[in-house]
């Protein structure tokens, strides 16, 4: 199928975080509380409207993307994250980006993750 | 435009919490907060005391917990002088009450009741008069789940409209018991938007909001009561001088 034109594609905001956790989580772990958390604050039509998605997670540290109407929903969803595997966890919006490389320029590269 | 001062004034360390002041303390300046209060609860062994480190205020801070309207006003009395940030644990109706009538404390923590979500229009009304911050909890809706969720959204929306009304400062607290419960400010006032609170509303009640209280109970201030200024003797004579010199 034809790729859309810019003008008509989704909109979206690259938000840069990192995990704060006391053990390693792997992305599928992280994912999968993610969008229980995301779910049940607000529910199936609003993740539909955020459209989160990971883009990158390693080392602690990597990006979501939302739909850029929505960043404010999705920081606060993905504040309600508490806990992976049983073990406390926080999610700590570093900053919000139009783009991939600006999210990881701004606030990825060279940022030592809070270690506790 | 000047980047906001973000503060805490709710968060429990060690005998009350998981974790000692300056774990909390160091996470707090991670996430960019000026200062926050450790306010443990009353009847804790825990003695309150306040410190700065890297740039970080932490005040000291009570949580007065009591089931007796008269034996809370003597709490308050007995901690008033020796604290920088006093809290009541709210929750019981007489309780609510008690704190939003005594000009002396600076918050009413989380006053939902089991009943309904602990604020009127005659409790606002006082707190407004008496300048008794009402606390938003945000532990209650990034730690909870389910039903209780729901509730305690609806309620905190209803806390909101009425503080509105009757301009009651409203403030934004993590109630933290372990540095895992403590959120970076800017996820605070995104968690604020969930039950109604606008953007503006949030940032006060996690900046101004705070730094007033903080303000007027300190000791070196020269913070006499609402209205009252020292304005100091030096200037007293600089003022005479000056009105020497225009005759």
């Amino acid at each position: 199928m034809k790729i859309l034109p810019p003008t008509l594609r989704d909109k979206k905001r690259y938000l840069a975080f990192e995990l704060i956790c006391e053990h390693d989580v792997t992305r599928e772990e992280l994912l999968r509380e993610m969008f229980s958390c995301v779910g049940s604050l607000i529910g199936d039509v609003g993740s539909s409207e955020c459209g989160i998605r990971i883009l990158t997670f390693e080392d602690s540290k990597g990006i979501i993307r939302c739909a850029h109407t929505k960043t404010e929903q999705t920081r606060a969803a993905i504040a309600t994250v508490t806990h992976i595997g049983g073990k406390r966890v926080i999610v700590h919006i570093l900053g919000i980006s139009g783009t991939v490389a600006g999210a990881t320029e701004k606030y990825l590269e060279g940022i030592e993750v809070f270690t506790l | 435009m000047v980047k906001p001062k973000f503060y805490d004034l709710n968060v429990h360390s060690i005998p009350d919490g998981k974790n000692t002041s300056s774990e909390i303390a160091a996470l707090a300046k991670h996430f960019g907060y000026s200062g926050i209060a450790i306010t443990n609860h009353s009847n804790t062994e825990s003695k309150p005391s306040g410190f700065e480190a890297n740039n970080l205020e932490v005040f000291s801070g009570i949580e007065l917990v009591s089931n007796n309207p008269s034996k809370l006003h003597g709490l308050i009395g007995k901690y008033r002088n020796n604290v920088d940030i006093l809290i009541v644990h709210g929750g019981d109706e007489d309780i609510n009450r008690a704190a939003v009538e005594n000009r002396n404390v600076d918050i009413l923590a989380h006053p939902i009741t089991p009943k309904d979500s602990g604020l009127n229009h005659v409790l606002a009304k006082s707190a407004s008069e008496n300048n008794v911050a009402i606390e938003f909890n945000l532990d209650a809706i990034f730690k909870g789940s389910g039903g209780r969720r729901v509730i305690t959204l609806s309620h905190f929306r209803k806390n909101v409209e009425i503080a509105r009304k009757f301009d009651v400062p409203m403030i934004l607290t993590s109630n933290a018991v372990s540095y895992f419960d403590l959120r970076a400010p800017r996820e605070m006032i995104a968690l604020a938007g969930l039950f109604g609170m606008d953007k503006d509303e949030a940032v006060a009640a996690i900046s101004t909001v705070p730094a007033k209280i903080i303000e007027r109970n300190r000791q070196d201030s020269g913070f006499i009561r609402e209205g009252v200024e020292v304005i100091g003797i030096d200037n007293i004579d600089n003022e005479t001088e000056k009105a020497g010199e225009s005759n």
